[in-house]
């Protein structure tokens, strides 16, 4: 016998109300005026005394009524012992997490013996099927009475570098029950990492049909210490200005030193101590990153000395490359080509180089061979240049114009030829400059730093954007920035120059981050991560290269799809960690190093609360999960019988009151 | 639906009391002339020789016409029939349970009565006491006694307690011709002592009736606690009543009292009718004009 909440049992001071009614409150009298008292007797001590008598039992009745009513609410319940239910046809689904933290020591194996065990348990009849979870749940076999093909299934579950994924097991083993319309008893296999549970609890829900067994193979948090990540840069120019940071984690762990190495292609090239303090992070600054030219395979790496090994190493893909050229059209009386050239220089990485040539030396160019050109403040320029670089652009080639004095007299934009409707120059007498005032942070020229509040533009060119993007306005709405499309390329065109003279721009802090990305923006430099997660996905190829051959080679050194798929694919899901090889059609090779979730290095289990509670989640399944054989304590409430008792109480409670408490029917 | 008008608390919202007086006995009287129990009209007697200063009004104009000579018609009502109404004002007859107390009825009543007696040309007197007589207005036929009369009630306002013997002995006085004597009064007094108070205006040929005027609280009082009761002749009496006390003793106690004050009465020679104010004022008339009828 218990009560499910006894806070409730506090309603039983409420009994102080009839006691007080019947047997403490003051009889007090009316004094009520009466023609004569010659026909009456004082006799009332006897007559109160009378009726608290006659009121004693509806006093009882109040009471109990009270009392039973704060014992409904308290919900008393009794353990009623309840028989084990025979669920018929039940499936067992025996579910073995695969996930990275299962690498450490013999968990996985450890998993499969406990799984193998189950299935030999298995009565005749009794049908089973056997799962694998990770970041994506796999059916390893059918729904089967057959113990061959479930072991087979269980030996096949090879350790992952997915994350596991708890959420994911519920969706499944939902829609497994549904799609069955049978009971499921699924016992679940895994080191029960808290970083695998979801975020929203609900996910977790299971239908009442399914009776969730987990079987975890880690009681205690065990240490572990990892490479968390490493900030290295994907592309290198100058082996001399990179660096690569690494950040070392230990979940668990006391404080301790670990020696972190960084291999280059196999081979060690640095070595430094981290200090990593009791369960914290510790970070490591390698200041040179000696690679050849082309492709290179990079790792950092610890001597952790604990059981799981698999997260020791971070890989990150490297290319060296020589920096590319871009065309620069000026006219050598202005700075602009000082300014620009300073400003691509000061942005660290060396990605181009700057070739200057005046307008005259354009005559037998050909654009095609630089990575973008820029035409600053160039006047009119040789028909033949003109239409090699429409055709440069067309093709996939970009173009940032700047316009000042010389594209004003001529009245025209150069390539564009879009007419230039005026020239503002700032005047004593009107606004002495303008500011920009709007600005469009979603572009890739400016999304870094967008804060151009203090430059001050004294002379712009207002010319009519059309369709192109306006990107940056000034105060009186003139367009400063447009980005316009032609075929596969662009034209940027920057309604001033970078001269300091139209403007203050280039002596502006956000100059250098807008021509550093403003150059990668036009010479399509691709800024990606050096590393990508296992689980994530990347594009083969686009939507021109359809049909042709994409060739991708995992870690282990094996193509990953076949022939018929290389031409098919569209994308590509990283399922292992190491280096993907990947090998298109147009000669853009790609080393794409993968590593596995650093949340699964956190080798903490899920407690048992947690545990409980996401088997609770289904209606009617026991909570301790031995409740396939023996005997099932089950509360019993007696909330109803109790509600049945008062309704009868105050039934008998009204007659009583009324009888009572009515009006002499004898006398009216 | 006549009765709706006779019915005390209709009564009590109609503000002139001669029009109180009015609706009840002409509802009264017209409720009599359905019934096939009560005959009563005024009845012929004979016939009388015109003598000088005979109100022309009463001559007989159909035997003038026959007989070239002047006779009266005279009835048997006209002769010598007077009322004389006492009205006790002690406080106690202030009491009531609902909106119309006992002197309120009382009052009903007597202007009823008067109202009654004018129509039927009999001298209507008024005495009205508590300890003593506090106003007095002498029987007669003349023209505004009516008047006179409703405004003596109209002014009634409770006095102090009751004693009969005092202003009993006045009303000797004042009674010069036998005639009916009407006595409204709650009685709250020994029956022996009341009769023997009252019995002497009997004796000289007086028809007495005594109209107990009594609320129904007081005849079946009703109370769902004990309460302090407070005699309303003397504020420093006051009794805690508990209400099996009141539902059983009292009811006993009132019950025999008028029950002894009815037989001695009847003993006596005088006629006894009990008034509940919660009842309508028709059968306190028809008391009145059984008793009345038997004069004729």
């Amino acid at each position: 016998m218990g009560f499910l909440t006894p806070w409730f049992l506090a309603g039983a001071a409420a009994i102080g109300l009839p006691v007080w009614l019947h047997l403490l409150k003051k009889h007090k009298t009316t004094p009520l005026p009466f023609s004569s008292l010659m026909f009456f007797e004082k006799r009332t001590q006897s007559s109160i005394k009378h009726r608290r008598l006659r009121y004693l039992l509806l006093f009882a009745l109040r009471t109990a009524l009270i009392l039973l009513i704060v014992l409904a609410f308290a919900h008393p319940y009794i353990e009623q012992k309840l028989m084990p239910m025979k669920r018929s046809g039940e499936v067992t689904v025996l579910a073995l997490d695969n996930s990275l933290s299962m690498r450490a020591g013999t968990r996985l194996e450890d998993a499969k013996t406990a799984a193998k065990s189950l299935v030999s348990g298995l009565n005749p009849g009794e049908r089973a099927q056997v799962l694998a979870i990770g970041q994506r749940v796999q059916v390893m076999s059918e729904v089967t009475d057959d113990h061959a093909p479930l072991n087979a299934a269980i030996n096949a579950i090879e350790p992952s570098d997915a994350r596991s994924s708890f959420g994911e097991l519920t969706r499944t083993l939902r829609s497994i029950q549904q799609s069955l319309h049978l009971p499921m008893h699924a016992v679940l296999y895994s080191d029960m990492q808290q970083s695998g549970m979801p975020t929203n609890f609900n996910d977790l829900r299971l239908n009442s049909d399914i009776r969730l067994d987990p079987q975890p193979l880690l009681k205690k948090s065990e240490p572990n210490f990892a490479v968390e990540n490493v900030v290295a840069p994907r592309r290198v120019y100058d082996n001399k200005k990179t660096r690569v940071l690494v950040t070392v984690a230990g979940y668990g762990t006391p404080k301790a030193s670990r020696n972190v190495s960084l291999i280059l292609n196999g081979r060690v090239t640095e070595t430094k101590t981290a200090e990593i303090p009791e369960n914290g992070r510790a970070t490591v600054e390698f200041l040179s990153l000696d690679v050849p030219y082309g492709r290179n395979k990079g790792e950092v790496k610890i001597d952790s000395a604990d059981p799981l090994t698999a997260d020791d190493s971070f890989f990150f893909s490297v290319e060296r490359g020589d920096p590319r050229h871009a065309l620069f059209v000026h006219d050598p009386v202005t700075k602009n080509l000082l300014y620009f050239k300073a400003a691509l220089e000061a942005s660290g990485q060396s990605a181009f180089e700057i070739d200057p040539v005046t307008v005259d030396q354009t005559v037998n160019l050909n654009p095609s061979k630089y990575a973008f050109v820029v035409l600053a403040d160039v006047g009119t320029l040789p028909p033949a240049f003109e239409n090699e670089l429409r055709n440069y652009i067309r093709g996939g080639g970009s173009v940032l114009i700047t316009l000042g004095g010389n594209a004003a007299r001529r009245g025209k934009v150069p390539v564009t030829d879009e007419h230039i409707e005026t020239s503002m120059y700032a005047a004593r007498e009107g606004e002495r400059f303008q500011t920009a005032a709007w600005l469009d942070a979603s572009h890739p020229a400016i999304t870094k730093d967008d804060r151009w509040d203090g430059i001050k533009f004294y002379q712009a060119i207002r010319i009519a954007p059309g369709n192109s993007r306006v990107v940056v306005r000034l105060a009186d709405q003139t367009p400063l920035l447009v980005d316009e499309q032609m075929g596969d390329g662009h034209i940027l065109v920057f309604a001033s120059t970078f001269d300091n003279v139209a403007n203050d721009f280039p002596v502006h802090n956000s100059f250098v981050p807008f021509i550093d990305q403003t150059a990668r923006y036009l010479g399509r430099l691709d800024s990606g991560p050096a590393s990508v997660l296992v689980g994530s996905y990347e594009e083969l190829r686009d939507s021109k290269e359809t049909g042709s051959a994409v060739d991708v080679v995992d870690p282990k050194g094996e193509r990953v799809f076949s022939l018929a798929e290389a031409t098919k694919v569209p994308n590509i899901q990283f399922t292992q960690a190491g280096f993907y090889d990947i090998r298109r059609p147009n000669g853009r090779n790609e080393l794409v190093a993968v590593n596995a979730d650093r949340h699964e290095s956190d080798l903490t289990p899920t407690t048992q609360e947690s545990l409980s509670l996401w088997q609770n989640t289904a209606n009617g399944t026991s909570a301790n999960g031995e409740g396939t054989t023996a005997g099932q304590e089950k509360p019993l409430s007696l909330w109803w019988y109790i509600m049945l008792v008062v309704l009868a109480l105050a039934v008998a409670e009204s007659l009583l009151g009324n009888q009572h408490l009515s009006v002499d029917k004898e006398a009216a | 639906m006549l009765q709706r008008f006779l019915d005390p608390a209709t009564l009590a919202s109609i503000s002139g009391l001669d029009l109180v007086a009015k609706t009840v006995v002409d509802g009264f009287v017209a409720g009599l002339h359905r019934s096939p129990d009560f005959g009563f009209s005024q009845e012929f007697a004979e016939y009388r020789a015109y003598s000088e200063g005979d109100d022309l009004r009463h001559v007989d104009w159909n035997v003038f016409a026959r007989t070239d000579r002047c006779f009266l018609k005279r009835y048997r009502g006209e002769t010598n029939s007077q009322l004389l109404i006492l009205l006790d004002t002690s406080a106690s007859m202030g009491y009531g349970s609902h909106p119309v107390t006992k002197l309120d009825y009382s009052r009903f009543v007597a202007a009823s009565l008067c109202y009654m007696a004018n129509g039927q040309r009999d001298a209507a007197g008024l005495i009205i006491f508590d300890e003593d007589v506090t106003n007095y207005v002498a029987p007669s036929t003349r023209q505004g006694q009516l008047f006179r009369l409703l405004h003596a009630i109209e002014k009634v306002e409770t006095g102090t307690h009751t004693d009969f013997t005092k202003p009993f002995v006045h009303f000797q006085n004042f009674l010069h011709r036998r005639g009916i004597v009407v006595v409204l009064s709650d009685f709250y007094e020994k029956p022996d002592v009341i009769i023997q108070t009252v019995e002497p205006l009997r004796h000289r040929g007086n028809e007495v009736i005594l109209f107990h005027v009594l609320d129904p609280q007081e005849i079946k009082p009703k109370f769902r606690e004990p309460v302090l009761l407070v005699d309303m002749e003397n504020s420093t009496n006051a009794l805690e009543v508990s209400p099996e006390y009141a539902r059983n003793e009292y009811r006993k106690r009132i019950d025999s009292h008028i029950e002894a004050l009815s037989s001695k009465a009847r003993g006596a020679g005088m006629e006894y009718f009990l008034m509940n104010t919660g009842r309508p004022l028709d059968e306190g008339l028809r008391e009145y004009l059984a008793v009345r009828k038997g004069r004729f």
